[in-house]
């Protein structure tokens, strides 16, 4: 038998948060970029509390079938059951806390600690040990010292989370209407969406909130330090975003999902006009499942982050989770997503593309990485780290007359969700348990 | 792992010479960022490849191991795939490449042996490149290069590159050059 662990301490919380962020003002400062201090209580507050994104269902196809991951800096086993469920351990022994599985995915039946040979069943039960004799003397317990499992996972649309807290609340409200919203591009078909062609990770010197940041609701950087991308894959810059009639920023529990209405913004950049056509193709289907609004999102100008860490564009279909490495440094781990349905030759053209456009070696990602650096960088001086960042776009925007889902707010030019993935990092820090966070919701939890 | 095609012959001295020419004319081009010049030594039918390599166990491996065709890669680029890669180097808005990046290219173990099809050379290399932006940037790549030269009437062009590096994790933000 696994056991679960412990509700963790919480650490003393810093009381100088206001100085540094202070979203009614519409400002932020460095410091929360480059601090120590704030990086371990965000270990703690955030990322030992949070849903996390550990896996998608597809990579964890049959019984014995795991991945390893992190969550936060904790390094987990992703291991598909027996009975069909998903199970996380930390992937550290209960012996003397060596890694356990080495392996980026694979197939096993069970786990041997390659330190003093304990092994582990994919239930996470501790099933044997050399010198098995040796423990029977000293009346050791072995149903109590199984790997540690986390303390709740659950999936939405293919996507499976875990959580270390028990009193975290459910996924569901955890998400809220934000899945409404996810729909669009994970289950815009029947059969839902798969992961294709494994995982690529790189390293970047920046803090993880400014990644996280710029896929919550940061379009408009795109015009400006993409613009040389487009012209190269587009021979002409990108959808000039403030000529669109009709764009949204809505958020919910420091998610947010800022998206334009034009069905093919995104997946336009991938300069392959194959997959432009397989969205127009499945856009009457989507109309159908999803309704006529949300078959305009499924490739348009758009970009998404679950808050803390987990962020994809739709169109470009590339999904990642900005892995926290120390106040100035993460591991970017991507993935590409397809529909399951969607012809191979489709499904091979969004793998190429998300390489081409938003990878390590992406012409328009290379452009990010430079600016996501020195954001962080710069708050190195203890000076500059207290200069006031501006985050006041579109304050008087949030409409009360809509009937779609979440916190809307009127425009995709618009630093509204970026107010809001602030403002319920600050919460978090702020909170020593769950019902201490405030609820800032003002929207509508169920689409009208 | 990639092998040696079974039992090739060695080219001669005169060719080993001219292919260790065009490997060590190649890193040139790239270090001095005359990008065109370098497509001008690619051959129109490319397969420039980099698989993304990923950590498994040895009884458990992809199709080729720790990489596979179907995996997320770096580079799987067809000629208009590097021409589009070239292009952004080349806009005046890309904002990340000025001031520059300063880049060295480092090429050895040079092996050549003469390939199956008419006119081709299979070509091993190891490689190094060492880049540096602003002030104090410095990245480090290396790796294992498998290369197809093919002899046509404008002279020696890459056919096919496939590159591996030993890393299952990039150690920098991006590779923002050719290898
Ligand atoms: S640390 Fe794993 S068996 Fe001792
Ligand atoms: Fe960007």
């Amino acid at each position: 038998m696994s056991n679960i662990i412990k509700t963790l301490d919480v650490t003393e919380r810093l009381d100088n948060l206001k100085q540094v962020c202070d979203l009614d003002e519409g400002r932020i400062a460095g410091e929360i970029f480059y601090s120590q201090a704030i990086y371990e209580q965000e270990l703690e507050k955030i990322f030992a509390r949070c849903w996390l994104f550990v896996a998608h269902e597809s990579q964890l196809v049959k019984t014995g079938d795991y991945i390893t991951t992190t969550m936060g800096e904790d390094e987990v086993i992703v291991v598909r059951q027996k009975d069909g469920s998903i199970k996380v351990f930390l992937n550290a022994c209960p012996h003397r806390g060596n890694k356990v599985c080495f392996s980026e995915s694979g197939s096993t039946r069970g786990f041997i600690c390659n330190y003093h040979g304990w092994s582990f069943d994919t239930a996470g039960n501790l099933v044997g040990q050399h010198e098995s004799g040796i423990y029977e003397a000293s009346d050791f317990d072995k149903s109590k010292w199984g790997l540690r499992e986390v303390a709740k996972v659950d999936t939405y649309k293919g996507l499976v989370f875990a959580t270390f807290d028990p009193e975290s609340p459910s996924l569901q409200e955890y998400l809220g209407p934000m899945t409404w919203y996810l729909d669009a591009l994970f289950d815009n078909q029947e059969g839902g969406t798969e992961f294709v062609g494994g995982c690529i990770r790189s390293t970047y010197e920046c803090n993880w909130k400014i990644a996280a940041e710029n896929f919550v609701g940061d379009i408009l950087h795109a015009g400006w330090t993409h613009d040389s991308a487009a012209r190269a894959m587009l021979g002409g810059s990108v959808a000039k975003v403030s000529d669109f009639d009709e764009s949204y920023s809505v958020n919910w529990n420091g998610h947010g999902y800022e998206f334009a209405l034009d069905t093919v913004g995104n997946v336009a950049v991938l300069g392959e006009s194959k997959l432009n056509r397989y969205i127009h193709t499945i856009k009457p289907s989507v109309a159908e499942r999803l309704g006529d609004f949300r078959s305009n999102m499924i490739a348009s100008v758009s970009s998404c982050t679950i808050f803390p860490n987990f962020s994809f564009l739709p169109g470009q279909n590339t999904v990642r989770v900005w892995q926290p490495r120390g106040p100035n440094k993460i591991e970017l781990f991507t993935w590409v997503v397809v529909n399951k349905s969607a012809p191979d030759e489709i499904k091979e053209m969004w793998r190429k593309g998300a390489m081409m456009t938003f990878s390590p070696t992406g012409v328009f990602e290379m452009d990010d990485g430079e600016n996501w650096e020195y954001c962080t960088k710069t708050a190195k001086g203890r000076v500059t780290a207290k200069q006031d960042l501006y985050v006041g776009l579109g304050m008087d925007t949030f409409m009360e007359e809509t009937r779609l889902p979440g916190n809307v707010y009127q425009g995709q030019l618009n630093e509204a969700n970026s107010r809001a993935f602030y403002q319920y990092w600050y919460d978090l820090l702020s909170a020593h348990t769950w019902s201490e966070v405030p609820n800032r919701n003002k929207g509508k939890v169920e689409a009208e | 792992m990639f092998t040696k095609s079974a039992a090739l012959e060695s080219v001669s001295q005169d060719v080993f010479f001219e292919v260790a020419a065009f490997l060590n004319k190649e890193a040139r081009l790239l270090d001095e960022e005359r990008f065109e010049e370098w497509l001008g030594l690619i051959h129109e039918d490319i397969h420039y490849w980099m698989p993304g390599i990923e950590n498994r166990r040895r009884e458990n491996p992809l199709k080729q191991g720790f990489y596979d065709k179907d995996h997320m890669a770096y580079f799987d680029d067809s000629l208009r795939d590097l021409q589009r890669r070239v292009a952004r180097f080349r806009q005046p808005s890309a904002w990340a490449e000025n001031p520059a990046t300063r880049n060295v290219h480092h090429v050895s173990n040079v092996e050549a042996f003469v390939a199956q099809a008419p006119n081709t050379y299979e070509v091993y290399s190891t490689f190094t490149s060492i880049r540096s932006r602003g002030l104090d940037e410095e990245y480090v790549i290396y790796g294992r290069r498998y290369d197809t030269l093919i002899r046509t009437e404008s002279g020696l062009k890459l056919l096919k590159r496939l590159i591996l590096i030993p890393n299952a994790t990039l150690s920098c933000k991006n590779i923002n050059t050719f290898l």
